[in-house]
């Protein structure tokens, strides 16, 4: 028993450092692979005055999520873009994951649409941080 | 014709009626339609969205949104098999998507009504109407009329003809 409990807290262990090494990766940008650049997958400005500089795994979207960086490469955000068809349509987005678990604040707002998601949408931007909309903001 | 650096040449037959247009169509240069958006991208629209013009006449589109790409887009069976929307004679354009600060410029000779939109943004109603030349000149094609191959809110976002000839330009809803 000493030496089960021994493992699982190894494991436990272990399995924690692998989390915080997948979130401090995603701290700085670039993020790792699989998430890109979407400047370099649709035609939208390298850095976008409130969102910052996006990069998202082309399989998540239209969703995302869309991890913000700002102009030092900081992450600033998580941001979701939900089709507003999709949702009278019934479509449930769930589960969806975090660029980082502390989160200090929460905007929603309606967009038009930009390319990459090109029908009306809302933007759930999760921001990381006190200083954090600022420092995407332009 | 499409030419370098993202300008355009559309050419074609017409005579100038420029005694019955209002001066603000007359300008020497490109006369200039602006891409806009809100801040948080709630809106976007051309600015103005209907513009009267002399045949002949320069138009260039800016992208002035600071947050997002646009298109100006003739609507056309030629580009995406779309409605026909501008004169029968008159050669489609698409600019391409245009990042923040680029610009694009047509010029437009055959009289009648050019109707456009924004790729990405038709379903949010960004579109525009350019009169060229007055219904009086010859072989002048009038607007087109309603279709299902547009989404409601561009169907919306075209100020009436009538509208465009007395301002001159006319600002979107």
């Amino acid at each position: 028993m000493r030496i089960l409990s021994a493992v699982a807290l190894s494991a436990a262990m272990a399995t924690g450092l692998a989390f915080a090494g997948v979130a401090s990766a995603q701290d700085a940008a670039p993020p790792p692979a699989p998430f890109q650049k979407v400047s370099d997958l649709v035609a939208l400005p390298d850095f976008i005055p409130g969102l910052g500089e996006l990069f998202v795994d082309p399989a998540t979207l239209p969703a995302g999520p869309f991890l913000a960086y700002d102009h030092d490469g900081n992450l600033a955000a998580t941001v979701y873009m939900v089709p507003i068809a999709a949702l009278e349509d019934g479509t449930a987005y769930t589960d969806l994951p975090l660029g980082d678990d502390t989160v200090t604040s929460v905007d929603v707002m309606y967009n038009a649409g930009h390319p990459g998601v090109e029908e009306p949408h809302v933007h759930v931007i999760l921001y990381h941080g006190e200083d954090a909309k600022s420092r995407i903001a332009e | 014709m499409i030419l370098t650096r993202r300008e355009a040449l559309v050419t074609g037959g017409a005579i100038a009626a420029l005694a019955t247009l209002p001066l603000a169509a007359r300008a020497d240069g490109p006369v200039i339609i602006t891409m806009k958006g809100a801040d948080n991208g709630a809106r976007v629209w051309f600015s103005p969205a209907g513009l009267a013009v002399a045949p002949g006449t320069t138009i260039r589109f800016e992208n002035g949104d600071a947050g997002n790409s646009h298109t100006a887009t003739a609507y056309s069976p030629d580009i995406d098999d779309r409605q026909l929307r501008i004169p029968p004679d008159a050669t489609a354009w698409d600019s391409d998507y245009l990042l923040p600060g680029d610009t694009f410029e047509v010029t437009l000779t055959v009289p009648g009504v050019y109707d456009f939109y924004c790729r990405p943004h038709e379903m949010a109603g960004m579109v525009g109407r350019i009169v060229v030349g007055t219904p009086d000149d010859a072989g002048f094609a009038g607007a087109a009329a309603d279709s299902d191959d547009l989404p409601d809110a561009a169907l919306a976002g075209f100020p009436a003809v009538a509208d465009i000839l007395a301002q001159g330009s006319v600002e979107g809803g």
